[in-house]
């Protein structure tokens, strides 16, 4: 590939991905902020982060969902989120190795 | 009410940096192994790099990948297939942006959209938890978004140069540090009843994409799902 046309989808690139991250913030501001509003912009990252986990746990196998459910507990009995991520990923990183 | 612009320091952006080194491993594996890929895609070191800092999303970057290393193409088709790739694989970014507008807005456009250049999902969950626990300050979203971006790169240059270095992400699950990250914020963020509902609905609208073949979506929907069940839950005038 030459130069020129890299260069070209390069910026192509960067104008979409910036899009994306500008856009969802540029067009709020003409949203007026109701109490409706506000609780939909509340329920939409715990909607988002469920829907990620549902994807990873669709995609794996039952490796993937203990190694979820162990994320999950360990949040529910300690109340630290990162550590109960990495708990998760070692499951699954045993459990990939003893085969499983 | 006049908009006073939210609070933006360099202690808040050192605190977002300090907070996000949590996830520096995880993004520096993946960076080295965008850099392997696009080393044997027929990427120079710069070209990885700059794709690196401008797009900034390893799925979208995998994908253009793809789509970069198949050949000679009439380079408006290539153009096309890789804006429209990108869009869809980066939508979900539209939505978190929107979430951080109650936060954000009034900032200046500067701090702003420079901020939400190196917005990625690990810093949006980590900006939003440190939020809800009170953060009021909009230099950590600026701090932990910068604190990915340098392992990006830096991943990606040493996954070009010295391929044979590179872990497989795979083997340390670190594929997986993603969604379980997002489980562990879910669980922390479930605070009422109907919060369960929500995750419920989200995991059937989740469930429901990826069976009719859209895993991309699937995130982006279940958030817009969300966000509609609230808003239609919520009374028209809210008692405060």
């Amino acid at each position: 590939m030459n130069s020129a046309d890299f260069t070209i989808l390069l910026l192509l690139m960067a104008a979409a991905s910036f899009f994306c991250r500008a856009i969802g913030f540029l067009a709020m501001r003409y949203v007026p902020i109701t109490p409706r509003v506000e609780a939909a912009l509340r329920a939409t990252p715990i909607s988002v982060m469920a829907g990620i986990v549902t994807v990873a746990a669709l995609r794996g196998g039952p490796a993937e969902w203990v190694a979820a459910a162990a994320t999950m507990l360990m949040m529910r009995l300690t109340g630290w989120d990162v550590i109960s991520a990495f708990v998760g990923v070692a499951v699954l990183a045993i459990a990939r190795a003893v085969g499983f | 009410m006049s908009a006073a612009s939210p609070l933006f320091t360099s202690q808040g952006i050192r605190r977002g940096l300090w907070r996000s080194q949590v996830l520096v491993p995880g993004v520096f594996v993946y960076g080295m192994a965008f850099g392997l890929i696009a080393d044997q895609g027929g990427m120079s070191l710069l070209q990885a790099l700059l794709i690196s800092a401008v797009v900034y999303s390893g799925s979208a970057q995998l994908a253009a990948m793809t789509i970069l290393a198949a050949g000679p193409s009439p380079l408006i088709a290539t153009a096309w297939t890789l804006v429209a790739t990108i869009l869809v694989i980066n939508a979900r970014y539209v939505l978190f942006s929107a979430t951080l507008r109650p936060w954000m807005g009034g900032l200046h456009p500067l701090k702003a959209y420079s901020t939400l250049f190196v917005l990625g999902d690990g810093n949006w969950m980590l900006s939003l938890k440190a939020h809800g626990e009170g953060e009021k300050d909009t230099g950590f979203i600026l701090g932990s978004g910068v604190a990915m971006f340098l392992p990006w790169l830096v991943g990606t240059l040493i996954g070009h140069a010295a391929g044979n270095l590179v872990p497989d992400p795979k083997r340390l699950a670190l594929d997986f540090l993603m969604a379980s990250f997002a489980a562990a914020m879910m669980v922390g963020m479930a605070k009422k009843r109907d919060d369960l509902g929500i995750i419920a609905e989200s995991v059937g609208v989740a469930a429901f994409a990826f069976w009719l073949g859209l895993p991309n979506w699937a995130p982006v929907m279940a958030g817009f799902a969300g966000g509609i069940i609230a808003f239609v839950a919520t009374p028209r005038e809210a008692a405060r």
